[in-house]
């Protein structure tokens, strides 16, 4: 079965009022173009489920296309705070509900498992149980009946979507990702519709000559986009590393609501291959890695100062 | 040789860090207490990280726990789900944690800044995997500045769990972790009393004054009857650290140095 449609096609399925999760680690992993697509379609009202996909939650948030989110942690590694996140819930225009790392992967493992709910020793006695009203953290403390409590039970989360971009894929929507995982698996095992961006789109037999890679089967996932540079600017391992020219200049813009504005105007006012044409072929080649280390062996030291 | 504050921070993290052991490791100053623990001491030691790289031999210094440089040399690449079960597993010997805000009883914030959960005046990061490593790690440092903002009696919100209320409430609680075993500043490290588990300062990094240690603190600062100087690190060790971080990404200090 043929799934492959266009980056537009696949954005199209996420509908206004939907929950989302997107893969992504720190400056890695992150289906970016489909979350411009996202935001180029208007798309808002939006339930953000997710662990560390800070580049899409902090965008949204920037867009205002989220109702609520409920995380683990959003910042941008070394680069300090995701202002438009940080601006969402200063200012209370966005609910939210605050979990740790393992809690929150572990309620998506849960819907991975078709489990109602998961059990973990993390959050006791802390105040993200304790939070407060009407947006408290679900959660029930128990002592098994085999012994070996307290443990704290949390409900199982099933995105309406997941978006996850990988390094490869092919026709039946399996996906490989080199490198580490972050939360992919879980939340890809948990979605309730799974979606794909990948680097190229191969033959499957390209796949078959390294299975290791693939980490979610064909079979979970509904569409597939082919999107060159799809991660931009995040990086992917082995392929480009991180844009930290373009970090620098969005962590600084987005100091200011007005001049953020500006720029997520400019970013999101064209698809993707024109974004890319202006982002120039020199460039993109520029973030090319050394295939040995899977990094960029030169960037300077203010590449990586915010 | 002229040593930073950080660089006495890194070295006494490194310290910590036994041979044969599994140490969770987070950006920055952990990072490289890790990596100087692994060349000296502590050859043996597995380096976890909340990425899901396992037990790396990076060339090239770190940005953060999800860079790519990380993955260098790495004996097992995962994902943040399967790290993070070791934790809970109670494999985890060591865990470093940083912190907004962290009290007497070593609770730590890293969620708000003012106002309250719903209204902050200032809204940080959350978690990630810190309250994980703060619940479940067999121990746990916790490494920050010296600054009365800083080091506060309670935690506006506690992100991730100390002693709780002090004594034996956190043994009470449930929390399979032993939790925190010292806090190092820039200043002093501070343990905790077995009975009370209030930190106390068990040694004064060399030149600092004691009065500058109570004064930046937002808590009543005790200094134990034994309190000594904090080691210096050897000119070897100091070498090793800016070696692997020539341009200061996290030794800022040693950077101005080099400037004079």
């Amino acid at each position: 079965m043929n799934k492959v449609v266009s980056l537009e096609e696949l954005a199209e399925v996420v509908q206004p009022g939907m929950s989302v999760s997107f893969s992504g680690f720190a400056h890695s992993l992150t289906p970016m173009a489909f979350v411009r697509e996202l935001i180029r379609q208007g798309v808002d009202d939006l339930v953000l489920v997710g662990v560390a996909e800070a580049w899409a939650a902090d965008m949204l948030c920037g867009a205002s296309a989220l109702r609520r989110m409920v995380f683990s942690n959003f910042m941008f590694e070394g680069f300090g705070l995701c202002r438009n996140f940080s601006r969402a819930i200063e200012s209370g225009t966005v609910e939210f509900e605050d979990y740790s790392h393992f809690a929150l992967a572990s309620r998506f493992a849960a819907a991975a498992q078709g489990l109602p709910f998961t059990a973990v020793r993390s959050l006791i006695a802390s105040d993200l149980l304790a939070g407060d009203g009407e947006q408290r953290v679900k959660h029930h403390t128990y002592d098994p009946p085999f012994g070996g409590g307290p443990v704290v039970l949390l409900p199982s989360v099933a995105p309406d979507v997941v978006v996850v971009h990988g390094h490869r894929g092919d026709c039946e929507g399996n996906v490989q990702v080199e490198g580490a995982t972050a939360v992919i698996e879980e939340q890809a095992g948990a979605g309730k519709t799974v979606l794909a961006t990948v680097e190229e789109i191969v033959d499957t037999s390209v796949l078959r000559a390294a299975p290791h890679h693939t980490v979610v089967p064909g079979m979970l996932v509904s569409q597939i986009a082919e999107v060159p540079y799809g991660a931009h600017p995040t990086g992917m391992y082995r392929l480009y590393d991180a844009d930290y020219e373009y970090i620098r200049e969005y962590v600084a813009v987005s100091r200011d609501p007005d001049r953020f504005a500006e720029h997520l105007a400019e970013v999101t006012a064209v698809n993707h291959r024109a974004y890319l044409q202006r982002l120039g072929v020199r460039r993109l080649l520029d973030l090319r890695v050394d295939p040995e280390s899977g990094y960029h062996l030169e960037l300077t030291e203010e590449g990586w100062r915010a | 040789m002229n040593v930073t504050s950080e660089e006495i921070m890194v070295s006494a993290a490194a310290a910590e860090i036994a041979d044969g052991t599994a140490v969770f490791v987070g950006t920055g100053l952990p990072m490289l207490a890790a990596y100087l623990a692994k060349a000296t001491h502590a050859p043996g030691v597995t380096l976890v990280f909340e990425s899901g790289i396992l037990d790396p031999k990076p060339r090239h210094l770190a940005l953060g726990v999800g860079d790519f440089r990380l993955m260098s040399g790495a004996t097992s690449v995962r994902g943040l789900y399967y790290v993070l079960s070791l934790l809970q597993r109670g494999v985890i010997h060591l865990g470093f944690l940083g912190a907004a805000e962290v009290d007497v009883f070593g609770n730590i914030n890293s969620t708000i800044i003012g106002g309250d959960y719903r209204h902050p005046g200032k809204r940080l990061p959350g978690s990630g995997g810190a309250n994980d490593i703060a619940s479940s790690a067999r121990a746990t440092v916790i490494m920050c500045k010296h600054q009365p903002e800083r080091l506060v009696e309670r935690v506006q919100y506690l992100t991730s769990p100390g002693f709780l209320g002090g004594g034996d409430e956190r043994e009470r609680s449930g929390l399979i972790g032993g939790g925190p075993r010292m806090i190092i500043t820039d200043l002093a490290v501070f343990r905790f009393d077995p009975e009370t588990k209030r930190a106390y300062v068990t040694s004064i990094h060399p030149g600092v004054d004691s009065q500058a240690v109570i004064d930046g603190a937002g808590f009543k600062v005790e200094i134990g009857p034994d309190v000594e100087r904090t080691v210096l690190p050897e000119n070897a060790a100091v070498d090793f650290l800016r070696a692997m971080d020539p341009t200061g990404v996290y030794l800022r200090g040693a950077k101005e140095l080099a400037r004079g």
